[in-house]
């Protein structure tokens, strides 16, 4: 049985590392570069403008029309161009709140995929269905009785709340993502280290772990970055200014135009930046765990 | 004079490791549940009951300052609801957001990838350019966005001047409102359309296209006998999910408008937001996103039987 799941995981590998394009031609060529500049134009103007805002005078920003230009040189004062915006004590509370969500939510989801991977048992099917129905839940449907919920536990305005509340959010697509992990794994290796008198969770912890370790990482960036982007529930638990995570921090500037925008865009730089290198690191897997299901069936 | 025969240790599946009697019978079965178990109990603690708790918020008449104490109103919240003309505004904004955010998502994001699927220099830089939207964080898409569409300094307003067109308040003319958060949301989440039908268009064996391009057939007859068959499901499932995620997106729209102009853009969830935490009544929140949540479901209950529907033509 583990090694028709092997063979499986093996038959789907082909998918990940993609064949050699076709190379088929439905478009004509200028019609096609003249699309390609559309989409590049769409897709990288605004990220373009973000920088342009970031490095322009104060100056440019109002009354008159803003340059087309980043001027670099502003790049050389980073603290000036950073201004008063609080941004490292929010980006240090974005790493702490992604942290601690990515922390709980992976020996959760270690466990759980290595129960749902590896044993048969009453309510299998039930456990999975809580993990898989639980994603479809609106978080703005959840966030008023968890608010409810927390302020009765007292556990409003602090860190550790939200840290628990993302985690319930965070946690099922990383079960899914180690118990498919697991199962590529021969249960031979186990086998032998059971009948040497390992204990479980010995095995789990020093055999299994290590073995799955590409798809555990994988698990942890996407669990980050997902606490890095997470928004609706620090903006209704966290009220106060210096616990904000970055996210609520820089929405606090939408539409208010009292600090200076090139200051804010720079902030917002920086929080996107690193958001742009975890997506780099996980963008295949995303994909191939989102088109296992559609390209199997 | 010794018959060596080879005696392989018994090695037992593990079904019957799990049945063999021994000291460690119950432990044995005991075990999985330790190991699932806290991921079920805290799903339970932190999804399952706020949901109970939500679907009992919305028969209470519920204020901000009192979370926990609500006077039961029976269905007065949805009685309300359903006769309110803002109710049908709101779900009205969910499905025209929904509807115009999925189509356009994925008919530029498919034919990004079929774009995509052909070799050209410089392929690499164009996908990455074209993807890195996704992973921008929505509030920095945000911020981005609402500076692009300001009304007096906005990069936008100084494009469409050029063409003679009069400064435009994109986020605050109840004409725009909508346009511009569905825009927004498009650039947003395309990507991930174009990245997972890309993947798909490549796991298509190009031996196919070899036999349809011997049997003479146009790049049009190809794509519908060859390229569509194949990519039908993943696009299938893409406009699922993109479907679920548009009715349940908060971030881009109450950020952006925060449900205005004149509520044009106040999506089921948005009304849900503002009646909890600006209006502080707790109760019609709740029943609010009751209604959303069976949105929801229908949805998906509408996709399982498309293809089931779907499955059984093929069969």
């Amino acid at each position: 049985m583990s090694i028709d799941q092997a063979q499986k995981s093996v038959q789907q590998a082909p998918h990940k590392r993609r064949l050699k394009a076709p190379g088929q031609r439905q478009f004509s060529k200028p019609f096609r570069y003249i699309m390609l500049a559309a989409l590049v134009l769409f897709s990288g103007f605004p990220l373009y403008w973000m920088l342009n805002t970031a490095l322009s005078e104060d100056s440019e920003l109002y009354g008159q029309a803003q340059g087309w230009w980043p001027h670099w040189e502003r790049l050389i004062d980073f603290g000036d161009l950073i201004g008063s915006v609080p941004i490292f004590k929010w980006l240090t509370n974005s790493v702490v709140i992604a942290g601690g969500t990515t922390l709980l939510s992976l020996v959760f989801a270690v466990l759980a995929g290595y129960a749902l991977s590896r044993f048969k048992f009453h309510g299998k099917g039930a456990a999975g269905f809580l993990l898989f129905a639980t994603q479809m839940l609106p978080e703005a449907l959840l966030v008023v009785p968890i608010y409810a919920l927390f302020a009765s536990l007292g556990l409003l305005n602090g860190m550790g709340g939200l840290i628990l509340a993302n985690v319930a959010f965070t946690m099922p697509v990383s079960v899914w993502i180690i118990k498919g992990a697991i199962d590529a794994i021969p249960y031979e290796i186990e086998e032998a280290a059971s009948v040497d008198g390992c204990p479980r969770v010995t095995i789990l912890s020093l055999v299994l772990t290590p073995l799955i370790l590409p798809s555990v990482a994988a698990a942890a960036v996407i669990n980050f970055f997902d606490g890095w982007n997470e928004f609706l529930l620090a903006k209704t638990f966290i009220a106060e200014r210096d616990l904000w995570p970055a996210s609520v921090g820089l929405a606090s500037f939408i539409g208010q135009y009292l600090t200076s925008l090139n200051s804010v865009m720079a902030a917002a730089l920086l929080f996107t930046l690193p958001a742009l290198v975890f997506f780099l690191l996980v963008q295949r897997r995303i994909v191939s765990g989102l088109t296992a299901g559609s390209v199997k069936g | 004079m010794s018959l060596r025969i080879p005696i392989s240790p018994p090695t037992a599946a593990p079904d019957q490791i799990q049945d063999a009697p021994s000291r460690h019978h119950m432990w044995q079965r005991l075990s999985p549940y330790i190991y699932i178990g806290p991921a079920v109990i805290y799903l339970v603690i932190f999804m399952i009951i706020p949901v109970v708790q939500g679907i009992r918020l919305s028969f209470t008449k519920t204020p901000l300052v009192r979370p926990d104490g609500g006077t039961g109103v029976g269905l007065d919240n949805y009685s309300r609801l359903l006769g309110s003309s803002q109710f049908y505004n709101s779900l009205g904004a969910t499905i025209l957001y929904t509807a115009a955010t999925v189509a356009f998502a994925v008919l530029v994001g498919a034919g990004a990838a079929l774009l995509l699927n052909q070799a050209f220099k410089g392929r690499t830089i164009v996908r990455a350019i074209i993807t890195f939207p996704w992973a921008v964080p929505t509030v920095a898409t945000a911020l981005i966005f609402s500076w692009i569409f300001n009304r007096s300094d906005g990069v936008l307003n100084e494009v469409v001047g050029v063409f003679g067109v009069g400064q435009q308040g994109w986020l605050v003319d109840p004409k725009y409102g909508m346009a511009a958060v569905v825009l927004t949301s498009v650039w947003k989440v395309m990507p991930l359309v174009m990245l997972v039908v890309l993947a798909s268009l490549q796991s298509i064996p190009s031996e196919l296209y070899e036999a349809s391009r011997m049997d003479g057939a146009g790049a049009l007859e190809t794509f519908k006998a060859v390229t569509w068959p194949h990519i039908a499901p993943t696009v299938r499932v893409v406009t699922l999910l993109m479907t679920i995620w548009s009715i349940r997106r908060f971030e881009i729209i109450y950020l952006l408008t925060g449900g205005g102009p004149v509520d044009s853009t106040n999506t089921l969830v948005v009304n849900v937001y503002r009646q909890a935490f600006s209006n502080q009544e707790l109760g019609r929140a709740a029943a609010i996103g009751a209604l959303g949540l069976v949105l929801s479901l229908l949805v998906t209950v509408v996709y399982f039987i498309i293809e089931r529907r779907n499955a059984a033509k093929e069969a």
